[in-house]
């Protein structure tokens, strides 16, 4: 059987399927790759530095908030939410009113944290997240009786 | 005169504008993949904290990862992708990093079961090195 001749130098010229293709492929890939990214942000705390001598004293009104080992949080004593309170209503309250009186009095308004150290980390972030609502950036830690 | 909108063509698919469409989605993915991605360890993970803020740069950024392993009861600490066995060990490196550019803050990533004891050393290895800026890093959600 004779077979048609095939020219060998013919040119196919661009082909746009097979582009297509690998561009679908690479889509699929980073649009996967997308869905698996989790966006994190940021609590920003200010711890209160070092006093410079010969300058002026700065009063402020300091807030002593307690995490004990089992999440219960304290703030001067007293026990605000329960410890399987995430949101922390009612200490993001009382935050929010002592910056507001702060605020009123021209006072710098500054948190002691003291976490237990056996406490989960995560309670501590409750706590950071409910003095960001309340507007208080400056908070000191203070762990094992020795602050920093 | 003669109209020379072909109204009575049939419509071809144009391959053309699929191109270009398809190369703007694949530029937009690989845009949020490499930026979300830097310096991501997908082992830890960080705490809920649904009012955090958005980081807006991350210069002058001191990473320290903790990594809890619960079965071990062990916490892994790691400044920069290099293991540390003690953040104490690095307040002389905190310090010329904070002396280069005084901006500098430590970004702390830790599993939020991570007991807070590991957390507050890192915290005082940077207040020793004179560095007030601490952020936590979180989720929100």
């Amino acid at each position: 059987m004779k077979m048609p001749k095939q020219s060998v130098n013919a040119d196919i010229g661009f082909q746009i399927a097979p582009m297509i293709d690998v561009v679908f492929v690479i889509l699929v890939f980073f649009m996967a790759l997308a869905g698996q990214i989790r966006i994190e942000q940021i609590l920003q705390t200010k711890l209160p530095g070092v006093a410079v001598a010969g300058a002026p004293t700065e009063f402020f009104d300091e807030q002593i908030l307690q995490v004990s080992e089992d999440g219960e949080v304290t703030l001067n004593d007293e026990i605000f939410d329960s410890p399987d309170s995430r949101n922390l209503p009612q200490l993001t309250n009382t935050l929010g009113q002592l910056q507001a009186s702060s605020d009123a009095a021209k006072t710098k308004l500054v948190v002691t944290l003291i976490s237990h150290p056996d406490s989960p980390y995560y309670r501590t972030i409750d706590v950071l997240n409910s003095l960001a609502v309340a507007g208080v950036t400056n908070v000191t830690f203070t762990a094992e009786l020795e602050e920093f | 005169m003669a109209s020379s909108g072909g109204g009575d063509g049939e419509p071809e698919f144009q391959i053309a504008p699929l191109i270009d469409v398809l190369l703007v989605l694949l530029i937009f993915f690989m845009s949020i993949a490499s930026s979300a991605v830097t310096r991501y360890d997908p082992g830890i993970q960080v705490p809920l904290a649904p009012d955090a803020n958005k980081k807006e740069s991350s210069e002058g950024e001191l990473v320290f990862n903790i990594a809890w392993q619960s079965n071990d009861n062990l916490a892994v600490t790691t400044f920069e992708e290099t293991p540390v066995d003690e953040p104490a060990s690095v307040i002389p490196t905190l310090i010329v990093r904070k002396n280069a550019n005084p901006g500098v803050r430590i970004l702390i990533r830790a599993d939020s079961e991570t007991p807070v004891r590991y957390i507050n050393e890192v915290i005082q290895a940077g207040a020793q090195a004179g560095i007030i800026d601490i952020t936590f890093a979180t989720v929100a959600r």
